[in-house]
Order: structure tokens, then C-alpha cells, then sequence
């Protein structure tokens, strides 16, 4: 006598909920699960997938308990075109042992988005003396990591693009793929706070990505007047503190080996504050309107103990 | 001086991992005995009756600095005693402490220095009303504490602690130089934080070195499940119930239990009895060798043990939540770092980039926002990061603050942030850009992602107080360096839970005090866990300490019931 295989169904699933959207080029993981009533030899099962490029592979259900039959890591990866992509897992009809298994099929659906770009400036001068020029630095970096060279960047000001440049070569020192350049720029003929926006386009790119963009600002100065030279000296010993920083307002620079800065000024009323760590000095209030010294005062603490107040 | 029932053989730091038979075989030496107790008690008390492994005069809960002292004393005063520790060596957080003993009141060393001290003077500071860290004071315990310094700064000294001879001023209540560091153990291998100042290893090990000879047993790896009393809310406490591993280990106290369990930092749903901000994201300093799960309080509690002075906890002023000193990794408290030679290293995995000058960064909160100066360190600051932000899903504490910085920053702090500086895995991040940095923050506690614009936001407008000269925002004192050159990085900078300022109500002796307001015999409480107190630090472990030792030790034997 002959049995009939008895007809079985299979289901198939991924091991935990795939994103509604991923980046284009990015990969997602998945393992594909095959569960059927318990008891059923299913240690044989071979399952295809057939990707959105086209391709087809078939992963290798390489784990096996009483109900569920399960992959290893599947990487499907995103292509490089926005919108929805589909990747079809297929467990053919097949026999195994006595059992007859009907097909299966589960569709894993992704939406395809752009990379993201973003940007960074830095070595900002500030202040900057109206109407004078001054060189930022502008970087941008791929989410990808793309290789950005010669890429380029805008500087707005009003909505008026004021600089363009081509990013260069190599990325930033320290950085993993930050393509940079220095643009030069004109500081606007009025005083105050100033702020640009710099843009990156990102089009043209193997893969999408989405533009960027980010502003910085800068004082605007009027030119200067005077100079003050400012000499900072340890009230103990009257030695000269180095490396402290200088301040008034917008205004800085920082003293040298015989604590003397030197900072061009337009007239006017200024808090002059000095900072430097270990040291407490009080701030001053200065009348500037012809070249001027003066000379701080600067109270060595001891270094702070950042435990002391909490030493056990 | 009695041996010790239920006697092994002491001075064996290893000693500790010792088979339930081997428990067996010498509790039948000791007396094994069966008690009934009330069918409402907890645990392992629930069967109705608890088989006692050991039985000695007094059982103390915590092998630390009030532990060490109450084990000692209660020896000296005759009795035998076990200490259990749950930990796998004793010292608890004083062996990370500084070693900073605040003790005074004219003893031998203030003399030797011509520091003026009396009793009456630390009374009187201690019950100071103009000092946040005195006001709350149960000036009954402040009483026998002041007379007490003296004798026990006598007991240091007669129990091989060696302190150094510099004093100096705690910057708490007090208006005499009090504080005088012990020196650290000498033996670096037994140092859990070796090279880094740890003087509290000399206090602890030198304690533990005393009772040892002294034929105290401390059993390590014994963690204190309950505390078994005769009837749920009456009768007299007559032991303990612990597990070694899995194993169950009954020791039964005839004159005694001490709770020495060092506070409750650590336990979230404890310590937001009293303050409801301190939710998960809070780490306690000293972890991970030491975990304060409020342990000692919850079993004291669950038979009718009434907590203390509570005010104290949040009193806005001293040590109980501390600002994060060593910034990108998990456990940054101040004074203590696990270098990649301590047997914590593993678990600690980094020793954080220790920060000079807050200049260097600023301090964004779980949505990326800037919210307080981030130099100051007063408890005004605490209340900031932990304000309310907005998250409708998280009412309760602040969530992660995290330190942002440039490279810039780096090369002034001469940081190096790498591993084993930094913890990659949930505690540093860094990248190309900020709104990249933001996208990378993923950690347990930060539960959801950092918007890149929001961060990019908070640090364009910092800049533009560094470009300007001045903080509108928060008014942080001349802000000096704009965070723009890349690479950037964010270091896990959450606020730390330190001192444990409430704890059991216990009498003058130390003996613990139910919620009516009765002794409750047999159970004594000193440490962190001990309430009335708001000082910071070791003195007030080490006299309630003793106190509590020498008062159990001579306690007439309980006929435990049952006892053969």
C-alpha cells in the first residue's frame, strides 16, 4: 500500500521586526525563522532569497528546535536608490521524510532613504574687523564615509552665496572622513554679531544623500584705535604669568613669556577680564582712548582639589 | 576571653568559600539548633522554623567601617562573633575612601599638634542651627558621639591604625581641624584601588587585621537575606538568615545582630523614599566593589524598624549626590579611579578623562541641551540636570548629561580618549561632526536618540557667548572655548549618589528603634544605615560602631529557643 505524505505549512519570519526605512547602502540584519507543527523534520529545509538587485542566495537554516528552524545573520543590503525594496524569502514545496510541505513565502520590505550628510567650521576668527577678510575652515562628512573630495560647499550670507570652494583631498587630521577646505570670506562693513550659513549640496553622489547645512557667527569690529598692552604678573613673586587669556568682550589674545598681550582696540569703555586656571584675578574696568598699559594682578591659588570637597 | 562558638580557623582571607557540608559538620559542632517563629515572617522564615548553622553571641551585617569596629568591640567585651560581608573581601567603601577620619575632641594627636578641641565642641558644632549639615541632628546621638571621639580615636590607635600627622578642616560643621588621613595598606595587591590615594585601605585592613587575631569570623560571600525575629513586629531579634552561593546559611545571634550594611545609594526605589528625582540613571559612587542596596534597612524594616531624621538625605548641602570628575566612563566619582591594575578594572572598563577645567565643555542634558553652568559643582547645579526637560515619558529625574568637547579641548586637558581611558560601549562617543556625534549616543539610560540639530543648536549658541564674552543663558563665568574643531566627543558626565545621610532610628547605644517607638532588643544598627547623623565619612561608622559591639557583647544571653 502506498501512504500519502501527510501536507504541511510552513511559517516564515524574520527573528525581530526589520525597520520601516533604512539608508541607502546600509545593510540590514535579519535571520529568517521557519516554524511548522512540532515534530516535523525539517533539517533539510533550504530556503532562497531573492534580493532587490536581482540576485538570489540561499541561506542555510543552520539551528533547529522542536518548532522552528532558524538562519544564521542575513545582511540585506540597502540599494542605492530611494524608495521601497523588497526581498523575497522562498521556501520551495518539498518533501522530507514522510512530510509534504506546501511553498512559503515572506516578503521583507524596506524603504530605501539617503544617507545623511553634515557639516563642520572651525577656526572661526572672531573678533574680525569690519569690511576686512578672514578663512574659515568647512568641513563635510558623508554617514556613508563617501569620499567627498572635490565636492563642493557654499558660505551664504542674506541668502546670497559669498564663497563656494571644492573640499580636498584627504580627510581632516583625526577625523575618519571629514573633507575639508578654507574659504576666504569678507567680514560685513557693520559692527556687531554677524552669522553665515554654509551648505552642502551632497548631489552627484553614488549614493543619495541628503543635503546639509550649518551656520557660525562672528564679531564684526570696528577697526582699532589703540593699543593695550596688558602684562599679567603673579602677585607673590611678580613674575610673569604666561599663556593667560586675555578678554574684553569680543576681544582676546593671550599673554606671551613675559606675560604681556597686546590687543588693538577702538576706543571706548571695556571690562578687561583675565582667566587662567590655578589663578583668581579680578576683573577691571578700563577707558581706552589713547594707547595704554596696564598691568594685573594675578592671585595664585593653590590647584584645585577636585575631591576636596567630597574626600571621605 | 572566650573562643567563639562555632570556631574556624581565622586570619584566611580565602576562607570564604566553604562548602554547606563543611557549614554542617562544624554548626553540629557549634549547636545546631531549630526555632519556631511567626508564620507571618518573611523568606526564609516563612517555613515556620529556621535551622541555625551558627549560633555565636553576636552576628554582624557588613565587614566594613562600622562592621570592623562592632565585630572588634563586641570581642573585646567577650562575646563571639561573625561578621558576613556579601562582598568578596571586607573593607566595604572604606577601603576607596580617602581615609579622612574626622575625629577630635582633644585626643592625643590634637594634643601632640596644639589643636584646642573638647566633647563639648563638636556637640556644639554638630547641633550648629546655621549649618545645613547639623540642623537636622538628633542631638541625643550627637551627644554620645562627642563623648565618644576621644576613646575612639584611643581604639584606632590600640587597633594598629596609623594615622598621619598633618590635619586639617573638614569644610562641614565643624570649626576644629578634625581630620587627620590614615595611611593606606601597604600592600598594594590588597588595595582595590592601588596608587590612588586610597588611605582607607589602611583604616580597613588594619580593623580587619585586629579582629582576625582578636578570633572574630568573617564569613565573605555571605549575603544577609533577612533578619529573623521572634514574632513579626515583637519579641527579640534572634539571628540571620544568608546565602553563600546558593547555599542557605543560618547563623543565629544570642545577643545581637548588627546591621553594618553601609546605606542605600544604590537601591533606586529606596532612596527615592526621599527624594522621587533620583531614578536609574543616577550612578553610587564606589561601585562596582561596593553596592549600597539598602539591604540592612529593608530587613530591619520588614520587622517593624523605623527610619531616622530623613531630612538629612536632602538637606541641599554636602556629599549626597556629587558631580561626575572623570567624564566617558560609567562610575566617575571624584576622588576614585579603577586603574586598569585593580581587580575592579573588568567590571569598571575604563578610568574616565579626569577633568581640570570645566571650561573645556559644555553639559548637554538627554535632549542635547545646555541647562547650568557647567562650573558649578553646588547642589543648584544637581537640581538643573535633574529638572524636568520636557520628556512626557520620564517626569522623574533629569536622564544622562553628557560632557561635549573638541579636539581642541582634548589637546588642553592632555586627554587621551581611548580605551582604557574611556568606555566605548554606552559611555564615549565620538565623530566627525556634532550632528553625527549625537546620532552615535546610544546608552541604557538615554532612551532616546539625540535630535543632531538640537545638539548643533545648544553648541552654535555656546559659541556665541565664548565669540561675545558672556553667558546670557546661564552666566558661566566668561566662557573661554568654542567647541567647533572636530573630532567632537561626548563622555557619559551623570551626576554620582554618594553619602547615605538616613538610615534606622536607633538609641544612644545603638540599639534599633521600631516605629513605635520601642527597642527593638537584640538588633543594633551603626554606618550608613544608622539615621540621625548628616556628617560625612568614617568617625561616625567607627564610633556607632563600637557603641553598638560593646553594648551587645554585654547583653545577658537570650535563651533562643530551641537551642540545644
Amino acid at each position: 500500500m502506498t501512504v500519502r505524505p501527510a501536507a504541511a505549512l510552513v511559517h516564515l519570519e524574520v527573528n525581530e521586526p526589520t525597520p520601516i526605512e533604512a539608508a541607502v547602502g546600509s545593510s540590514v540584519v535579519v535571520r529568517l525563522r521557519a516554524s511548522c507543527p512540532a515534530g516535523r523534520a525539517r533539517s533539510g529545509m533550504a530556503a532562497k532569497l531573492l534580493s532587490p538587485d536581482g540576485s538570489e542566495a540561499s541561506p542555510a537554516f543552520a539551528k533547529h528546535d522542536a518548532a522552528i528552524s532558524e538562519t544564521g545573520d542575513i545582511l540585506l543590503k540597502v540599494p542605492p536608490r530611494i524608495g521601497e525594496h523588497i526581498w523575497r524569502f522562498v521556501l520551495p514545496a518539498h518533501q522530507l521524510a514522510r512530510t509534504q510541505y506546501e511553498e512559503a513565502v515572506l516578503d521583507v520590505r524596506v524603504r530605501g532613504r539617503p544617507q545623511a550628510s553634515s557639516l563642520a567650521v572651525w577656526d572661526v576668527p572672531s573678533p574680525v574687523i569690519a569690511g576686512a577678510p578672514f578663512k574659515v575652515k568647512i568641513g563635510a562628512k558623508s554617514s556613508a564615509d563617501c569620499g567627498l573630495k572635490g565636492r563642493d560647499v557654499e558660505v551664504l550670507r542674506g541668502g546670497e552665496v559669498v564663497a563656494r570652494g571644492a573640499l580636498g583631498d584627504a580627510p581632516f587630521a583625526g577625523t575618519a572622513a571629514l573633507y575639508w577646505t578654507e574659504l576666504q570670506l569678507g567680514a560685513p562693513r557693520e559692527p556687531g554679531m554677524a552669522s553665515w550659513t554654509v551648505r552642502f549640496q551632497a548631489e552627484g553622489l553614488e549614493l543619495p544623500h541628503d543635503g546639509a547645512s550649518s551656520t557660525f557667527s562672528a564679531a564684526i569690529v570696528p577697526p582699532p584705535d589703540h593699543t593695550l598692552t596688558v602684562k599679567v604678573i603673579e602677585k607673590a613673586t611678580a613674575m610673569p604669568v604666561e599663556v593667560a587669556l586675555v578678554r574684553l568682550g569680543a576681544y582676546r589674545a593671550e599673554t606671551g613669556r613675559a606675560g604681556l598681550a597686546e590687543i588693538r582696540l577702538p576706543k571706548g569703555r571695556y571690562e578687561l577680564n583675565v582667566w587662567k586656571a590655578g589663578y583668581e584675578i579680578q576683573p577691571t574696568t578700563l577707558d581706552l582712548d589713547k594707547d595704554a598699559s596696564v598691568e594685573i594682578v594675578a592671585l595664585l591659588v593653590p590647584e584645585e582639589d577636585p575631591d576636596a570637597r567630597w574626600k571621605m | 576571653m572566650g573562643k567563639p562558638t562555632g570556631d574556624r580557623a581565622s586570619g584566611n582571607r580565602t576562607e570564604e568559600s566553604v562548602s554547606r557540608r563543611k557549614f554542617l559538620s562544624q554548626s553540629a559542632a557549634a549547636g545546631v539548633g531549630a526555632v519556631a517563629i511567626g508564620s507571618q515572617q518573611a523568606g526564609a522564615q516563612a517555613n515556620g522554623s529556621i535551622r541555625w548553622d551558627y549560633t555565636v553571641d553576636v552576628v554582624v551585617i557588613g565587614a566594613g567601617v562600622a562592621g570592623l569596629p562592632a565585630a572588634i568591640t563586641a570581642r573585646d567585651n567577650g562575646a563571639s562573633v561573625i561578621i558576613v560581608d556579601e562582598n568578596y573581601d571586607i573593607g566595604g567603601r572604606g577601603m576607596l575612601s580617602g581615609g579622612r577620619v574626622q575625629v577630635g575632641g582633644g585626643h592625643a594627636l590634637q594634643q601632640k599638634l596644639n589643636i584646642q578641641d573638647t566633647p563639648d565642641q563638636i556637640f556644639a558644632d554638630w547641633v550648629r542651627h546655621d549649618h545645613e549639615e547639623s540642623i537636622f541632628s538628633d542631638r541625643d546621638l550627637i551627644r554620645v558621639f562627642a563623648d565618644e571621639n576621644v576613646a575612639t580615636y584611643d581604639w584606632l590607635i590600640e587597633n594598629g591604625v596609623e594615622f598621619i600627622e598633618k590635619p586639617s578642616r573638614s569644610p562641614d560643621a565643624a570649626t576644629v581641624d578634625r581630620i587627620f588621613v590614615t595611611k593606606e595598606w601597604h600592600i598594594p595587591s590588597q588595595v582595590i584601588a592601588p596608587r590612588r590615594n586610597r588611605n582607607g585601605s589602611g583604616l580597613v585592613r588594619r580593623m580587619e587585621e585586629s579582629a582576625r587575631k582578636k578570633g572574630v569570623q568573617i564569613f565573605l560571600k555571605h549575603k544577609m537575606t533577612s533578619i529573623v525575629r521572634e514574632k513579626h513586629n515583637s519579641g527579640r531579634v534572634l539571628g540571620i538568615t544568608t546565602v553563600n552561593g546558593s547555599n542557605p546559611v543560618n547563623i543565629a545571634a544570642r545577643k545581637g545582630v548588627i546591621v553594618c550594611t553601609g546605606g542605600h545609594t544604590g537601591n533606586v526605589n529606596f532612596r527615592r523614599i526621599f527624594d522621587p528625582r533620583l531614578t536609574e540613571e543616577y550612578q553610587q559612587a564606589c561601585e562596582p566593589y561596593v553596592h549600597q542596596g539598602a539591604d540592612g534597612e529593608l530587613a530591619a524594616m520588614d520587622i517593624g524598624a523605623s527610619l531616622w531624621s530623613t531630612a538629612n538625605q536632602t538637606i541641599g548641602e554636602g556629599a549626597a549626590i556629587t558631580k561626575t570628575r572623570h567624564v566617558g566612563c560609567r562610575w566617575g566619582y571624584s576622588s576614585l579611579v579603577y586603574e586598569p591594575d585593580s581587580p575592579m578594572f573588568p567590571q569598571a572598563r575604563a578610568t574616565g578623562l579626569t577633568v581640570r577645567d570645566w571650561q573645556n565643555m559644555i553639559f548637554v542634558n538627554q535632549n542635547g541641551q545646555r541647562f547650568w553652568d557647567e562650573g558649578d559643582g553646588s547642589h543648584k547645579f544637581f537640581a538643573a540636570a535633574m529638572g524636568y526637560n520636557g520628556d512626557k515619558t520620564k517626569l522623574n529625574g533629569g536622564g544622562p548629561i553628557w560632557a561635549i568637547f573638541d579636539a581642541d579641548a582634548v589637546i588642553r586637558e592632555k586627554w587621551k580618549p581611548a580605551p582604557p581611558h574611556v568606555d566605548p560601549d554606552g559611555y564615549f562617543y565620538s565623530a566627525d561632526t556634532l550632528s553625527e556625534l549625537a546620532g552615535k549616543i546610544k546608552n541604557p539610560y538615554q532612551k532616546k536618540p539625540i535630535s543632531g540639530e538640537a545638539l548643533q543648536q545648544a553648541v552654535n549658541r555656546y559659541n556665541g557667548f565664548v565669540t561675545a564674552g558672556a553667558d546670557t543663558d546661564f552666566k558661566k563665568k566668561t566662557p573661554q572655548f568654542k567647541i567647533e574643531k572636530p573630532p567632537f566627543y561626548a563622555a557619559w558626565a551623570t551626576p554620582i549618589l554618594h553619602d547615605t545621610l538616613t538610615g534606622l532610628r536607633t538609641d544612644v547605644d545603638s540599639r534599633v528603634v521600631d516605629t513605635r517607638g520601642e527597642v527593638i532588643q537584640g538588633l543594633y544598627c551603626a554606618g550608613e544605615s544608622q539615621g540621625g547623623f548628616a556628617q560625612h565619612g568614617l568617625t561616625r561608622c567607627i564610633v556607632f560602631g563600637r557603641l553598638a559591639g560593646r553594648h551587645a557583647a554585654r547583653v545577658k544571653v537570650a535563651d533562643i529557643s530551641g537551642q540545644r
